[in-house]
Formats: structure tokens, sequence, C-alpha cells
């Protein structure tokens, strides 16, 4: 096998799996494992433990009450500071069983009401019958997944269906929202109070920066602090989210989980001129507010989607960039099991939180996710024609998808399969050529007398099939590539998007160990089995993109909205209700509210699966508004504010710090983004030993600068930018020296500084003035009259050091100012957002 | 100077004190030193690395047989593509005889330090994908360098200089994906240095003059100042102005590792290094010889990038002056550390992402073959002057002990003091390590 599995968590998990095996031999008597006690168990006890129980005595529960655990038969047996809570088939010396009897005043289960007489019947037969219970260890994460812990998987809290919580009814009146009634719940639970109002400019640029990427305007600050009025920051939060500056923001995130690249990733890194379609067809989703499953929906099936219009038609086709981005590897076009990989690996974590692409090799370790899931989605993909962005050895693209009205893209397809067909004559003529040519040398070698030779006088030797000729085949290629040529010029100018169509439909085999040369069985198209396990109509005859699709998008899928709304709380809080955004599995942490998460969740999809809804729910809420200051006993008592009683401070990202540097100093250039100046398809030799390498200078925003997959954008590398690589599902922020050397010794910051320093000549002759325009647009305040003096003196220091080295005397002010805008854009005031 | 910036800390000596504190114990996202934890014989590494496959039967691994071979078809198949005969001598090398070829001849009287690796292989027979493996143990999709790892585990002596330098006149195959820290965090990524006006970029202090930066850095520090006493106990805000401090050192640290004037012309001369010159292998050998003395703690030489490279398809002349440029240097570096008694804790690797086949491709080259190829390693903790592994007669396929690229990647990090299963990072709900989920430590190289 060529390839090492790239998800192989073999060796690190076989013990754990053993442990658990040995366990549950020795825990479980063989009665107590009969099918019909299990089936009785999942029927009758399983939802009472799960509903009533699990909550206060689960391995999930916060703080195990009394110590008792009910997760698993070899707990219960245990017990907890009261003894064991049952003894196999023994009624009356369960004290389980008493508790749920109501019995005694001192042991009532569930402590607020009493189970139904029915409940209480089932549990006492479930003594009886020896409490039969296929749950193994909790203790133990490892859970190799199988047919009954599926069911078990679906137990876990991120599968079972968002609850309709109500929120807790507070009378406090700091809440002022629903949210803030659930945060304000945490909090008092754990004796904790939020902390006072961050202040109205905080307030601005917190808001400011987290919807639109960059900071407020001065006009904008002296709008907002002189509106006393009540809706004054609700008016903020509606100019913000109407703002196209908006989509530019947000886009970002969902292209930071989508590892959106404008290259390939191939060996040569092919450059995907038409990749923009699909970044433009994000931020504009973002600005439009389109409904989040309609969102899914066009990314995974918008080709199959009906259409009002051609316009329609042509957004749903460049929304299936999102399968087509999907990472390429090789030098050829034979390794796409490692392209659909990368897209399974990518829609598990982006849209459903889950690490499927661990279940490539092996049913996966943690989570219950089988092998065959993860091949009844790859048949899916396998189905899928991804347009093809060219490589070193076939170097012409194809099975793009035209945008154009269907008589001119029925014309381009046939051209395009042409033009792939004359690609593979090319490769065979060369290939006959070379035979043909080593075949003519060895017969011009011969002797005459050798009745092989050409030269050969006499009878001929029996009529040997006529091969053709190094130059016939030659002249073959040449017309080839002259056809080629010609059909190019025809497909320039149709429209297209890097997007896919429906290939051929089949069902995929399960290949052993990830390994795509050893077939196992076959794995029928369907969903995760532990969401449902929905499976392909019979009278369907596509991919299966478009069921799959709906079943992502589904209104009973207890992830999808989970998962986007901790991903949209994310990036308001600084941290997720969820900590990690793609993992909702077993490995990943356990949300810090999960009725506060169910409760937006239910939200997201009850307003239409609207995310602007959703922002408004958090922006006007109270917990949204607090300051990010210190509280040395908050922090004491929970020192990763968790539960939100301060606002957490953030480092601006690579994008903002850029963006907000270009805005504030006037260069920013806010025209449409549109595509990379790459140079022209006919051009492109790219090749491993000469791969695409580029970087093309410009003002516009950060989203819209070149990302490739063989190198990181050299900007955006300094400051932690997104992986092109692999979903980002949270930005890591480092510190560097390599980012202060960027502020002190960049060309982009000294130009920004420059541009700033020359914008704030507008205010007047004198410093005091520009110096306090340059407060106000990089900070969003006014010099102090500290900070007035300090500057004030810096500048004449600093106009004597720099004449002293040379500095031409008609640049010296502006030189001085700049250095001062400098710093100030190199100040922590500047790049954190309180 | 740098007491205007520290003055910032000085106003809470408390979080300093608590920065102090997060050093010492493990941290991922710093590079302060770290103890490793169990003995090691190496402290630190220079990985040379030689770009496009070099080939094992014309270097490292004799074949007479292939030699005697040569011309003759390699089956019976019509067409059959022909042997090529090894087409530099091989002699022997050092008092321990380990037969090197022509092409190395100045490598060739190190043998005595070097342990040779004959039984190497790897995962893929493309470049990318090998140059990826050999580098991040991953030929699929990138994951976190060696030198990144190394860097995660041990941080490094020298906080004026980053702890992982790459010195590449050109980019390799893969790009800088080859020196990325992936998901470990950023500080342990590659500073790739180059010869020339501006090493690593924005290095080059770009205010008018000393005097003018100092000034500037004193106003920031006035700035963060004002802003730490407002939103106090912040350790993020603490970092970032301690990150003030090291680029400022940075920038006199970095020219001054990389300024050659008081090296003498013998120490020049054993590294084939003309005064004045920064070109070549020679170059990049000395510079990693000062940088080591520094602290800095893993530096990757790459000898040229992913065009005009080992890649001899069509002529095996071709490996000549690629040899040159590297032989000389590499012989001095060894011979220059041992003098200084840096080889004794330093570990030297030298490996390329492939070997070559023994039969011809183009007329008188040989093709990509990653069953079997030639690495070795040096000093700290590696028994020298033997010879690990073997091939078959022809260098095809392996015959005796081979070593998988997990493995070489093993025995590094175990010369450095770290168990391979155990040096993890959890990403994405999983624990990785460099050695993906295999590797062995070779044990017979060990001292």
């Amino acid at each position: 096998m060529p390839f090492s599995c790239p998800h192989p968590v073999v060796a690190l998990c076989a013990g754990i799996a053993a442990f658990t095996l040995g366990e549950l031999r020795a825990a479980t008597p063989p009665e107590a494992s009969s099918s019909e006690g299990i089936e009785f168990f999942e029927k009758k006890i399983r939802p009472v433990l799960t509903e009533q129980c699990l909550k206060c005595h689960g391995g999930d529960s916060e703080k195990v009450k009394g110590g008792l655990r009910l997760d698993t038969r070899a707990n219960i047996l245990k017990g907890g500071e009261t003894g064991p809570a049952a003894v196999v088939g023994d009624v009356q010396k369960s004290l389980l069983i008493e508790a749920v009897r109501y019995g005694d005043e001192d042991l009532q289960m569930p402590p607020k009401h009493r189970l139904d007489p029915s409940q209480v019947a089932d549990l006492e037969q479930w003594v009886v019958m020896g409490l039969p219970d296929p749950r193994t260890s909790a203790a133990a994460p490892a859970v190799k997944p199988s047919a009954s812990n599926i069911v078990a998987g679906k137990d876990f809290w991120s599968m079972r269906p968002a609850r309709a919580v109500a929120p807790p009814s507070i009378s406090n009146p700091w809440a002022w929202s629903e949210v803030d009634r659930f945060v304000l719940a945490k909090l008092d639970e754990k004796s904790l109070k939020p902390n006072p109002d961050a202040s109205k400019r905080d307030l601005l640029r917190r808001a400011t920066f987290d919807l639109t990427g960059l900071p407020p305007t001065s006009e904008e600050m002296d709008a907002f602090l002189s509106d006393d009025s009540p809706a004054a920051f609700t008016n903020v939060v509606d100019r913000l989210l109407a703002s196209t500056r908006y989509g530019e923001q947000w886009g970002r995130h969902w292209l930071d989980v989508v590892r959106y690249a404008d290259t390939s990733g191939c060996n040569s890194d092919f450059p995907i001129p038409t990749a923009s379609r699909y970044r433009d067809y994000v931020v504009a989703a973002f600005n439009k507010d389109k409904p989040f499953d309609a969102f899914v929906r066009e990314q995974i099936a918008g080709d199959l989607l009906p259409a009002a219009n051609d316009a329609e038609r042509f957004e749903h086709i460049i929304a299936t960039g999102y399968l087509a981005i999907s990472r390429r590897f090789g030098s050829r076009n034979n390794e796409f099991h490692l392209t659909i990989d990368d897209t399974i690996d990518n829609v598990g974590k982006a849209m459903l939180g889950l690490s499927v692409g661990c279940a490539r090799c092996h049913d996966h370790k943690f989570d219950p996710i089988l092998a065959k899931d993860y091949y009844a989605l790859y048949g899916i993909f396998a189905s899928t024609r991804y347009a093809f962005p060219g490589t070193e050895i076939y170097r012409h693209t194809k099975d793009f998808v035209p945008l154009a009205p269907k008589e001119i893209a029925d014309q381009f397809l046939t051209r395009a399969s042409e033009l792939a067909g004359l690609d593979d004559k090319i490769e065979s003529l060369k290939g006959q050529k070379t035979r043909a040519e080593r075949e003519e040398q060895r017969l011009a070698k011969l002797p005459q007398t050798d009745p092989e030779s050409p030269a050969f006088v006499g009878p001929p030797a029996k009529e040997a099939p006529k091969q053709k000729t190094g130059a016939e085949c030659q002249a073959e290629i040449a017309a080839a590539y002259a056809r080629q040529k010609e059909l190019e010029a025809q497909q320039g100018s149709v429209d297209k998007a890097y997007a896919v169509s429906e290939g051929t439909a089949h069902d995929a085999k399960i290949q052993k160990k990830g390994d795509p040369g050893a077939l196992g069985e076959e794995a029928p198209r369907a969903f995760l089995t532990v969401l449902g396990g929905a499976t392909l109509p019979p009278e369907e005859h596509g991919s299966g993109r478009l069921e799959l699709a709906e079943w992502i998008a589904d209104s009973q899928n207890p992830l999808t909205a989970r998962v986007m709304v901790n991903r949209i709380w994310q990036h308001h809080f600084g941290k997720g209700i969820v900590k990690t955004p793609n993992d909702f599995g077993t490995r990943g942490e356990r949300p810090t509210d999960p009725e506060l998460l169910d409760w937006l969740a239910v939200r997201f999809v009850s307003s239409g699966w609207s995310v602007k809804a959703i922002h408004r729910l958090i922006l006007l809420s109270h917990a949204y508004r607090i300051s990010s200051e210190e509280n040395p006993a908050a922090a004491a008592a929970d020192s990763n504010n968790d539960f939100l009683w301060r606002f957490n401070r953030r480092r601006l990202s690579a994008e903002e710090i850029r963006d907000a540097m270009l805005f504030t100093s006037g260069a920013l250039d806010e025209s449409a983004a549109g595509p990379h100046p790459f140079p022209p398809e006919a051009e492109w030799h790219y090749t491993q030993h000469k791969p695409f390498i580029a970087d093309y200078p410009t003002n516009k925003r950060s989203i819209y600068l070149l990302q490739q997959r063989i190198r990181k954008q050299p900007y955006l590398d300094i400051f932690d930018g997104a992986d092109t690589n692999a979903t980002t599902g949270v930005r890591p922020l480092s510190t560097t020296p390599t980012q202060a050397l960027f502020f002190l010794n960049s060309d982009f910051t000294h130009d920004q500084a420059h541009k700033l320093a020359a914008r704030a000549e507008s205010a007047g002759d004198g410093d005091a003035p520009r110096i306090d325009m340059v407060y106000r647009i990089v900070l969003g305040r006014s010099a102090s009259p500290e900070e007035q003096t300090a500057v004030g003196q810096y500048l004449a220091r600093v106009t004597i050091a720099l004449q002293e080295a040379g500095s031409p005397s008609e640049s010296l002010r502006r030189d001085a100012f700049a250095s001062f805008c400098r710093m100030l854009y190199s100040s922590n005031e500047f790049l954190f957002v309180e | 100077m740098i007491r205007s910036l520290a003055a910032g800390s000085l106003l809470f000596p408390g979080i300093v004190a608590q920065l102090l504190a997060q050093e010492a114990s493990f941290d991922p996202d710093s590079v302060a030193p770290k103890k490793p934890p169990f003995p090691a014989k190496a402290k630190r590494v220079i990985f040379l690395y030689m770009t496009g496959g070099v080939s094992h039967v014309d270097s490292f691994d004799p074949k007479p047989r292939l030699l005697q071979d040569g011309g003759k078809p390699v089956n019976d198949h019509p067409g059959a593509a022909k042997f090529l005969p090894p087409q530099w001598e091989f002699k022997p090398g050092g008092t321990c005889g380990t037969p090197v070829s022509d092409l190395f001849p100045n490598v060739r009287d190190c043998m005595d330090d070097i342990c040779l690796i004959r039984s190497m292989r790897g995962d893929h027979q493309d470049h990318f994908q090998a140059t990826l493996g050999i580098h991040t143990g991953s030929v699929t999709v990138a994951r976190p360098s060696i030198g990144s790892w190394v860097s995660y585990g041990l941080g490094t002596e020298n906080q004026n200089l980053p702890s992982f330098v790459v010195l590449a006149p050109q980019l390799p195959y893969a790009g800088s994906q080859v020196w990325s820290s992936d998901f470990l965090p950023g500080v342990h990524q590659g500073v790739r240095v180059q010869a020339g006006a501006e090493p690593i970029p924005n290095l080059n202090r770009r205010s008018a003059s000393p005097a003018v930066q100092e000034m500037e850095l004193g106003l920031l520090g006035n700035f963060n100042r004002k802003h730490l006493q407002e939103h106090p106990a912040d350790p993020s805000l603490v970092a970032r102005i301690k990150s003030w401090e090291t680029a400022f050192g940075m920038q006199m640290a970095m020219p001054e590792a990389l300024d050659l004037a008081k090296e003498t012309d013998a120490t020049l001369d054993i590294y084939g290094l003309e005064r004045g010159s920064s070109k070549g292998f020679g170059w990049q050998c000395l510079v990693a010889r000062r940088l080591i003395e520094r602290g800095v703690r893993f530096i990757e030489l790459i000898d040229v990038g992913s065009a005009n490279n080992w890649d001899a398809h069509s002529d095996m002349a071709t490996h000549l002056p690629l040899a040159k440029n590297v032989d000389k240097p590499i012989a001095g570096l060894l011979r220059d550390l041992k003098s200084r008694g840096l080889l004794d804790d330093t570990l030297v690797v030298w490996t390329t992402e492939f070997g070559r086949s023994p039969e011809t491709d183009g007329p008188k080259g040989r093709s990509h073959h990653n069953r079997a190829f030639s690495s070795w390693l040096a000093g700290g903790g590696v028994k020298g002057g033997i010879a690990y592994g073997q091939t078959d007669d022809y260098g095809r396929e392996i015959a005796e002990n081979p070593v998988h690229v997990h493995d070489l990647h093993a025995t590094i990090l175990h010369l450095l003091g770290f168990d391979h299963e155990k040096l993890t990072f959890r990403h994405g709900g999983r624990d990785f390590r460099l050695t993906d989920v295999s590797g062995q430590v070779v044990k017979a190289v060990l001292a």
C-alpha cells in the first residue's frame, strides 16, 4: 500500500478497546446479556434512565449526585455513598427500586416527581431479570462502535434532538433577554456575578469588529456616544448587519471552516480562477441572510435543486464549489480517493461537527460512526463528477460547469468531452510513436538478408498488421494539438464554475484500512447510522447528493443547527458553548451550557434558519455588553470564564489587523473583488518542479487575498491565518517576534502609517488636532491630555533624531508623525478588542 | 533600551513571575527551553536535506553486481529497461573502511564519525509526497514538520533567534509546507533564512536610525504600559509586550549570527567558502554551526530547490555539480563541530526523499526509487563508523534491516530524549505524533 492511512488511530486505541472488552466479559453474566434482556433494556429501561436519572447520575453529569452512577451495569452494582443501587434478582434489597417506589421519605427518586407506576414495574422486572444492560464502561471513552452502541451513541448529548427548553425563570432585572436568563442562571449556580457594563466606546468597537471586521469610524463613534435613546445600540446592530462588510467578515469565518483556497493543492498547486465565484457566493449568502438550511443544501446539491431562472440556477451551481474546492493530490489524477476523503472529512466537521473521516480505515474508535457509514457517503461523492483543475501530467481543465443557457452549455460540454478525449488520444499516440520509432530503428539496423529488414529483397514475409509509423503518429499528435487549440478558444468565451455535476451513480465498496486496492463489501449509499441511517429511495438514479443535502439540512438533524449556532456564538464571545466547534463527538468538549445551546438551536430553526436572527439574539443580550475587565475573585472560581462573568478580550485576526489599517489609513479598496489576475490558462505549464507560486498585491480586504495551498499567503501566515488544507474551527492565536518585526519593518505598516499621517493633516496645522484625529480614527477615542503631552514631546524628539539620521527636511514632519502612527497601530489597544 | 520595554513588566512583577512559572511548566505555545522526559545524547539537530532524490547506488551503497550487469536488460521482456552501472568508483573511507563513491570524497574521509543507513525506505515514489513524508511523516496531507515537533518538545536556548531555522536558497517541493508547524502553535514554525540583504522578511530596521527605532519602541512601551495598567493580569498582553523585546533582539542577533567576518581563513577554507561569499552549501553549513553555537534548536539545510536538483532522469552526470556543492562543506561542518566539541551533543542528519532506480530511465539517468535509499546520522549519541542495513545486489529492494522514514524519525526523537509515541499534540479530537501510528527506534545505530 503506497500510502499510510491519514487517520489511523489503531495503535493509539487498541489498548483501550481491549480493556473494555475484558471488563465487559468479567462483569456481565451470560443471562444478563441475552438478546431478549437487551431488548427489554433498550425498550423499557434505557429511556427511563436517560430521561430521568442520568442527568445527575451519569458519566456526563457535571457533579455525580451521591457518588452514584447509573451509566453502566457495573456502576449500578457498585453503587454510591449509600451502597449498591441494585442487587441482582432481589427487588427488596435494591435501593434503586426503593427510591422510585417513593416509600421512604428520605429516599425518593427522581427528586421532583414520581415515575409512572408502569415505569416502576419495568425497573422491578429489570432487577428480577438480572439487570441486562449492554452499556459498557462509560469511564473508558473508547467504545468500539457496533450495532448496539450506535443505539447508545444516540444517547450522547449531541445526537439527541435539541430540546425546546424554556429559559430559566429569573426575576433579576439584569436579565434583559432570554439569552441573559440562561447566562445569569449559570452564573448564579456558580455564585458568580456578571461584570459591569462595558463603556459605550468599547461596545461599539466590539460590535463593529465582530460584525464587519473593521473599526467604527469616528463619525459613527460620535453618533453612538451622543445617542441616548434606548434603541441606540439596536440601531447600530441593524446598521452593521445591513452593511455589505458584514458578509466579508462572516463569509471569511465560513471559508475558514471549508478550507477555501484559490489553488488545487496538487503537486503543482494549479490555480483555479473560477474558485473565487464560490468565495463571492459565500459572502453574498451571508449578506442576504440566506437561510442556513438552504445554504447547506446549495453547497451539497445546488445543481440538483429547482431554480426560478438562470441567475438562480447559476448561483446554485456555483454553491457546489464547496465540494469542488476539496483538495487535489499528486501529479496526475489517480489519487482521487484522497480528494473524496477530504470532502467527507470536511462535510463531517463543517456541517455536522463530527470527525467522520476517522472512519475511513476502521469504525470510529470513539464516536458511533462505522466504516460502513463512511463508505455510504463515499459512494455519494464517488458518483459525483468534480471539476478537474488540471495537474502536471493532465494539464487540461475538465468537467467545469458552464454558466450559460442550455444550448450554449451543451455545446460547451460537447467540446469539453472532445478536449478530454484528445488528451487521452495524445497520451496514447505518444506511446505508439515511441514504440514505432524504436521498431523502425531496430529494423533499420538489420542486415539486408534479414527478411524483416526494409531493404530485404525477396518474397515478402507474411503480411504484418499495418502499424502507424512514427511520422504518422507525430502528424496525428500535431493535428490533435491543433484541434485542442481551436476548441480551447471556443471554450474561453463561456463562463464556467469550479463546481460539481452528477457522475455515474454507484455504491462504493468498503476500502479495508483505507486502501483503495483492498475492497470489501459494498456500502449502499446512506446517511450516518447514528443519525437515522436513511437510504436512497428506490426511484433515485442520481448520486444521492440531493438526499444527503436534505438529511444534513433537516430540521430534525440534531447536529446541523447546534453546530452552526455554536459557531455564531463562538465568534461573538471568543469561544463556543462547545469549545471544539468541529467536534461534537465524545472526544470534543461538552457544552458549558447545554440548555442554552439547545434553545439557540431551536430558535435558529424556528426563525427560518436566519443567521442574522441569531446575531440579534446574541448582540442585544446584556451578556454581550459587559466589560472584559479582570476580577480576581471571579477568576479564582472560573478562570477560563466558561460562564461569561466577563467578556473575552480578543486579539484581532490577521484579516482584521490588515483591513483595519487599510481602512483607517484611507487606502482600503472596496470595489468588487472578482477573480485574481492569474496568467491565462493556455500559458500554464506548472509542474511539481516549477509549481504555481504567486502573490498578487492588492488593497482590497484580506478575504480577497490569493490563498494558495502549497504555501500560506505570506502575510496571513504571520498572524495565524486559516489553514487552506484542512478545516479551521478555531484559529490558534500565536504571539511571535515575526509579528512584531512586521509592525516595525514591513513596507505595509510604513505605507499605511504614512497615509494615515497625511490624512491627519486635514485636522489643522498644529500637532494637537492631528494627534487627536489619529487617536479617534485608530482607537475610537480622543487622546487624553497626558497622551497629547507625551506624543507631542515624542514628535519633537523624533524629529531631531530623524534629522540627524538624514531624513529630507521637506518630509520631516510627516515622517515623524508617521512614526507615531505606526506605533499606535502596533499598540495593544489597537490590536485587542475589549 | 530594553529596560524601557521591560519597565511595563517591572510595574507588574507578579505577572512576570507568573510568566516565568508558565515557562517552567510545559507550555505548548512557548519556545522557552524545556527538558526532555528522558536523558538525551543530542541537544540539537542539523538536518541536511538533498532535494530531488540522491542515487544511493552511485553514492553510499556500492553494488558490484550492478556494475557487472550494466547495459544488460533487467528482464526478458522485449524493450525492457537496462541496468545502468554505478557512474562513480567506490573506495573505502576512514579506518572503518565503509566504501563511498567519488561523488563524496570529502564525506568519505569522515566515515568514522558517520553512521550510514543503507536500508531506508519511504511511502511514495513522487517528489512532492516523499518530501512531505521525510519532513512530516505524512505523504498525503501536510502535518507539522520534524523541526516544529522538536521545537514543541524542547523549546530553544536563545529567545532572540527562532527555535527552528531553515536555510533554503530556493523553495523545495511542496513549498513551505515542508517547514510548517501546521496544527502545532505558530511559534514552532520554521523560519526561512536566506543569504542576502534581508535574511528573513521584515528583519531589517526600516526606521531611519537605531536612535529613531529606540524612541519608537519607547513610545510603544509608553502606550502599552498605560494599557496594561488599565487591563492588568492578562498574560496575552504581557506576552505581546515581550515579543517586541524579542523582535528587537532578533534584528541584531540574526545579522550577528550571519556575519562571517570574524571567522578565520582556515575555518572558511574547510567549508570551501570564499571570504565575502554567501553562495552555496558552504555558507549554509557555516551559518548552521554559528546558529547552533547561539542556541538554535533545529536547523534544516536544503541544498537546492524543486528544479535543477538531484532528479537525474536523463543523465546521472548532473549529480556531479550538486555533490560538489555539498561534499566539502558537509565534511567541513563535521570536522568543525568536532574540533569545537559540538559534535558530541549535536545530531547531524543527512537525507534525501528517495533513491534512484538501478535501471535507466532516460539514456543515462535513473528514475525515482522509494523502496531503498541511503541516509546517514552523525554526532550526539550515534555509533560512528558503521553501515546499517543492506539492499539486494542491485540496490532495488532492502535485503536486511529495513529502516522506514518513521523509524528514522523515531530514532531522531529518541536521541533527543523523547519516546516518539508520547510526544503528541491533541488536534481535531485525537492525539497526533510525528510517527503517525508506526516507527521503531533503530537501536543498532545508538552509541
